[in-house]
C-alpha cells in the first residue's frame, strides 16, 4: 500500500462523516484512492493480501457507494456495489464483517426495485443468508416488505413506508419508487374502472393536488369530463382472434412428414 | 440443493437399498451381468433357486468390471465400461480393505510402482490370520459353485461372449477359494491405465467411508485427476467423469476445505473437456460448477455459467437430471416460473426411479411443486401420496392446501411451523413469494361465487388489513388477469363478469406442442436403438415368407372374390 493512502483514507472518513458531508471532496479523495488501489492491487483483489489493507480497501468502496447515492449517481453506485462482491462474497471468511455491508445490500435492493427489475431483485434476495431474510435487519426488511406489498398490490403500504426509511440514503430512491407505483396503479386502474371521480382518483394515486393529476391524466392520455368531474377509462377493444392459418398448415405438414417416417 | 438434503439423500438410499439387500440377495448381483442376458434371466433365476443362491463375491465382481473394462478399451465400446460404473453403487458398499488388496494383487501381478501406490492408501496388510478370514468368508457362498467351474485362466477373460465371460467368473471364485495356491497364470501385459483409475475410484470409495481417511481421499483424489489430464485417453472419459464427481463430494464431507476452493480446478477441467470433446467430463464438470455455486447461492454466477456452457447433448440420464434441475432452480429464482416448470418437469422424467434415488427425486418434487404453486396451479395430489414423497413432503402439503384454500392466516401458521425445513431444503424464500398468490386465489374464488361484492367483505374473508388495500389488490388482480370483473369505486364493490371461454388457438398450440414432443420421443428411441450386425436376415426371411403368405391370400382372396360375386348374383334374385 503506498504511503500517501492511509492519509488520504482518514481525510476522506472524516470528510464523509462531517455533517453535512463534504460532497466534493470526498469525491476528488476517492477518485485518487481509487487509484492507489489499483496500484496495490486491492480495486479487485486476488488471492492473499494483508487483511488490515483489505479492510481499509473494503471501507473506501463501501463510502464510495454511499457517496454516490448522496450524489444521485446511480451507475456509479453499481460500480461500486459490484467491487465490492469480492469482499463480501470471496472474502467473507476472512476479513471481520462489516456494519455497512447490509445498508449497502438494501440499497441495491432498493435500486433493483425502482428499476423494475424483479428478477435481479429474487436473484440478489436468494444470494444472501437465509438468517438475514428472516432476521430482522432493518436495512434487508425495508425492501423485502416493499417488493411484497408492491406485488401483492398493497400500494398504500407502500406508500405509507416511505418516511420509515431505514438510512437516509434510501430516501434517494423514495420519489423514483413512487413514480413507478404511480404508473402501476394506473395500469390497475385503466383496466379496472369504467370511470373514476377525479377526487377519488388523485387519492388513489396520492396525489395532494388536481392540477399534478391533471397532469399526470394527460400524459397517460385519459379522457376527463371536467363538468362530472370524473375520469373515464377508454376501453381498449379486445381485438377479434384470427385464426393463424399458415401456422396451422405448417404444424400439420410437419406432422404429416413425421408420421411418414414412422409408418 | 444443499449439501445436506444430499447427504441426506445418501443416507436414505443407503437405508433403502440395505432393506432391498436382504430380499435381492438372491439375484442381487446377477443383475449387472445379465443385463444382456434377460432371455434367459428367468430360466437362470429358476435354476439358482434349484442349485443354491450364488451371488457374486465383490472380490469376483471387480475382476469382472475389470476385464469389462479392457474390453471396452479394445473394442472402443464404451458401453462396457458403463455397465461397470453402473454396478458401482452397489458395489461400493461392500467394499473392505482386504477384498481391495487382494483384488489389487490379482490384477496386478507384477510388483510395480502402479500397485505399490495403489497399496499405499490401504491400511497395512494384517499378519497372517486374516488370510484365511476372507478364505473363510468366501466358503458358504462361493465354494458350492466352485465345486462346478472349470479351471481358466485369466488369459481368458477377455473372451467375447458373455457366457465366457460367466464361466471365467467362476473361475476366479475358484482361485479365490484357495487365493495364492491356485493363482492362474498372469496376464500378458499389464492392465491398462483405466483398470488403475477404476482401482483409485473404489480406493477412493472406501477411503470415504470413514471420516479419518478423508484426507486421504482427497490427496488420491487429486493425484487421480493429474493423472488422468496428463493420460489424455478418451477411453477413460466415463471413468474420468466419476473421478470429478467424487472430487466434489470429497470436498463437501471434509470439513477442513471449502467446495469453493476446487471451483477453479473445475473451471479449468471445464475448459479441457469442452475442447477434446470429452462429453461425459463435460456434463459432470459442469453439473458440479453448478451445484458449487449454487451451494454458496451464487444465483448470478451460476446463470451466467448456464448462459455461457452448452450441455453436451450426449450426455447421461442421471447428469442430464441434475443440470435440469439445477437451471430449474435458477429459472424459479429468476421468476421465469413457466421456463422452471418444464425444466423441473424434464428432471423429474429423466431422474432414476424414486426408489432408486429418492433423495433427488424428494428435492426436485420440492421445488416443482413450489414453481407450480407459484404459476397459479394446484399440485396433483396423487404426488403427496407417493411412498417416497408422503413423508418429506407433509409440509409442502400444508402449504399448498392454504394455497387452494386461499388462506392466508392458515399460509402463515405452515410458514412458520416449518420455517427450518423449507430453509434448509432452500425453498423458503420461493415460499415467501406465495404470499401473493394466496391473495389471487382467494380473490379468484370469491369472484366465482359472487357476482358482486363489497370491498369490506372482501377484506374480511382475506384478511387484509383495510378497504383501500382491498381496492388496490382487486385492481391489481383485474389487471393481472387473474379475475374477469370492474370495480365501482362509487359504491364501492367488486362486479365479476362472466368467465371466458376456454377454446382458441391457444388449444391447438398444446396439442401440437405436445405431438411433437411424442414425435421426439419417437425418434430419439428409434436413434437410441442398437442394431447387432447380420440381425436383419432373421427378418429378411421372415419377410419373405410374409410375401409368400400374401400371395396365397391375395389368391385366396381373388377365388373369394368371384364366391363374393356370386353371392351377390344369387341375392339379387
Amino acid at each position: 500500500m503506498s504511503s500517501s493512502l492511509p492519509q488520504q483514507y482518514q481525510d476522506l472518513k472524516s470528510s464523509f462523516e462531517r455533517r453535512p458531508c463534504d460532497l466534493q471532496r470526498c469525491g476528488q479523495l476517492l477518485d485518487s484512492l481509487k487509484l492507489s488501489l489499483a496500484e496495490a492491487g486491492l480495486l479487485i483483489p486476488q488471492g492473499h493480501h494483508d487483511l488490515g489493507d483489505l479492510t481499509v480497501a473494503r471501507d473506501i468502496l463501501e463510502i464510495g457507494a454511499f457517496w454516490s447515492i448522496r450524489s444521485q449517481d446511480v451507475p456509479s453506485f453499481e460500480r461500486y456495489y459490484a467491487q465490492l462482491q469480492t469482499y463480501y462474497n470471496d472474502y467473507a471468511t476472512v476479513l471481520p464483517p462489516s456494519s455497512r455491508r447490509s445498508p449497502v445490500i438494501g440499497l441495491n435492493l432498493i435500486r433493483l426495485l425502482t428499476q423494475n427489475r424483479i428478477a435481479d431483485f429474487h436473484t440478489e434476495l436468494e444470494s444472501l443468508p437465509p438468517k438475514e431474510l428472516v432476521g430482522d435487519d432493518p436495512f434487508i426488511k425495508h425492501p423485502v416488505n416493499l417488493e411484497r406489498w408492491l406485488m401483492e398490490g398493497s400500494y398504500s403500504k407502500v406508500w405509507n413506508a416511505r418516511e420509515e426509511a431505514p438510512a437516509e440514503e434510501y430516501k434517494f430512491f423514495v420519489d423514483s419508487l413512487m413514480g413507478t407505483i404511480r404508473n402501476e396503479i394506473a395500469t390497475c386502474e385503466e383496466s379496472a374502472y369504467d370511470s373514476l371521480p377525479l377526487k377519488d382518483a388523485a387519492t388513489l394515486l396520492f396525489f395532494p393536488n388536481r392540477s399534478d393529476l391533471l397532469n399526470f391524466a394527460q400524459q397517460r392520455g385519459w379522457q376527463i369530463e371536467l363538468t362530472a368531474e370524473i375520469i373515464i377509462f377508454s376501453r381498449s377493444v379486445e381485438e377479434k382472434a384470427e385464426i393463424p392459418k399458415r401456422k396451422l398448415i405448417a404444424s400439420s405438414l410437419t406432422y404429416a412428414r413425421e408420421l411418414e417416417q414412422i409408418v | 440443493m444443499s449439501k445436506e438434503v444430499e447427504m441426506k439423500s445418501v443416507d436414505e438410499k443407503k437405508k433403502e437399498e440395505k432393506k432391498e439387500e436382504k430380499k435381492d440377495s438372491k439375484d442381487g448381483k446377477k443383475d449387472d451381468k445379465s443385463k444382456d442376458k434377460k432371455d434367459s434371466k428367468d430360466k437362470k433365476e429358476k435354476e439358482k433357486e434349484a442349485e443354491k443362491p450364488k451371488p457374486l463375491t465383490p472380490l469376483q465382481e471387480i475382476k469382472l468390471n475389470i476385464t469389462l473394462i479392457e474390453r471396452s478399451v479394445v473394442t472402443l465400446e464404451p458401453r462396457f465400461t458403463h455397465r461397470v460404473l453402473r454396478t458401482f453403487t452397489t458395489l461400493k458398499k461392500k467394499l473392505t480393505p482386504e477384498i481391495l488388496r487382494e483384488s489389487i494383487n490379482a490384477v496386478y501381478v507384477k510388483d510395480n510402482l502402479i500397485k505399490q501406490t495403489l497399496l499405499s492408501y490401504l491400511p497395512p496388510p494384517p499378519p497372517p490370520p486374516p488370510k484365511e478370514e476372507p478364505a473363510a468368508m468366501e466358503v458358504d457362498t462361493a465354494v458350492p459353485a466352485a465345486a462346478d467351474a472349470k479351471p481358466e485362466t485369466k488369459a481368458e477373460t477377455k473372451s467375447e461372449t458373455k457366457a465366457e465371460a460367466k464361466a471365467d467368473a467362476k473361475a476366479d471364485t475358484k482361485s479365490e477359494a484357495k487365493p495364492t495356491e491356485t493363482t492362474p497364470a498372469p496376464p500378458p501385459t499389464d492392465p491398462l491405465p483405466e483398470s488403475e483409475v477404476y482401482f483409485r475410484l473404489l480406493l477412493i470409495h472406501w477411503l470415504l467411508t470413514s471420516p479419518e481417511s478423508h484426507p486421504k481421499a482427497l490427496e488420491l483424489v487429486h493425484d487421480t485427476i493429474t493423472k488422468i489430464q496428463t493420460w489424455n485417453r478418451r477411453s477413460m472419459d466415463s471413468l474420468a467423469a466419476r473421478v470429478y464427481f467424487v472430487l466434489s463430494r470429497v470436498y463437501e464431507l471434509l470439513p477442513t476445505v471449502e467446495l469453493s476452493e476446487i471451483r477453479p480446478l473445475l473451471l479449468r477441467s471445464q475448459r479441457t473437456a469442452s475442447l477434446r470433446h470429452d462429453a461425459e467430463s463435460l456434463a459432470a464438470v459442469i453439473v458440479l460448477l453448478l451445484r458449487n455455486y449454487l451451494h454458496y447461492n451464487l444465483y448470478s454466477q451460476a446463470d451466467k455459467f448456464v448462459a455461457k456452457v452448452t450441455f453436451p447433448e450426449s450426455a447421461g440420464n442421471p447428469q442430464l437430471a441434475r443440470w435440469l434441475y439445477y437451471t430449474g432452480r435458477i429459472k424459479a429464482v429468476q421468476l421465469s416460473y413457466t421456463d422452471a416448470h418444464e425444466t423441473l418437469q424434464q428432471a423429474i422424467r429423466r431422474a432414476p426411479a424414486a426408489t432408486t434415488a429418492p433423495g433427488f427425486w424428494q428435492a426436485v418434487h420440492k421445488f416443482f411443486i413450489v414453481v407450480e404453486l407459484l404459476m397459479g396451479e394446484i399440485p396433483d395430489r396423487k404426488t403427496f401420496r407417493h411412498p417416497v414423497l408422503e413423508k418429506a413432503m407433509k409440509s409442502y402439503f400444508e402449504i399448498v392446501n392454504a394455497v387452494r384454500t386461499g388462506s392466508l392466516s392458515q399460509f402463515q401458521a405452515s410458514l412458520n411451523a416449518h420455517a427450518d425445513q423449507f430453509t434448509e431444503d432452500r425453498t423458503y424464500s420461493l415460499i415467501l413469494r406465495l404470499r401473493q398468490n394466496v391473495i389471487k386465489t382467494g380473490i379468484r374464488q370469491l369472484s366465482l361465487a359472487y357476482s358482486r361484492i363489497s370491498l369490506r367483505d372482501i377484506c374480511v374473508k382475506l384478511h387484509l388489513d383495510s378497504e383501500e388495500d382491498a381496492e388496490y389488490i382487486v385492481g391489481k388482480a383485474i389487471r393481472d388477469g387473474v379475475i374477469e370483473g370492474r370495480v365501482v369505486h362509487e359504491k364501492g364493490w367488486m362486479e365479476c363478469g362472466g368467465g371466458k371461454d376456454g377454446y382458441g388457438v391457444e388449444v391447438s398450440e398444446a396439442f401440437g406442442k405436445r405431438i411433437s414432443f411424442c414425435l421426439e420421443l419417437h425418434n430419439e428411441s428409434v436413434k437410441a436403438m442398437r442394431y447387432p450386425l447380420n440381425a436383419h436376415r432373421k427378418e429378411l426371411d421372415a419377410a419373405e415368407g410374409a410375401r409368400e403368405r400374401e400371395k396365397e391370400l391375395a389368391k385366396e382372396i381373388a377365388d373369394g372374390k368371384n364366391l363374393d360375386g356370386d353371392d351377390e348374383s344369387m341375392g339379387d334374385f
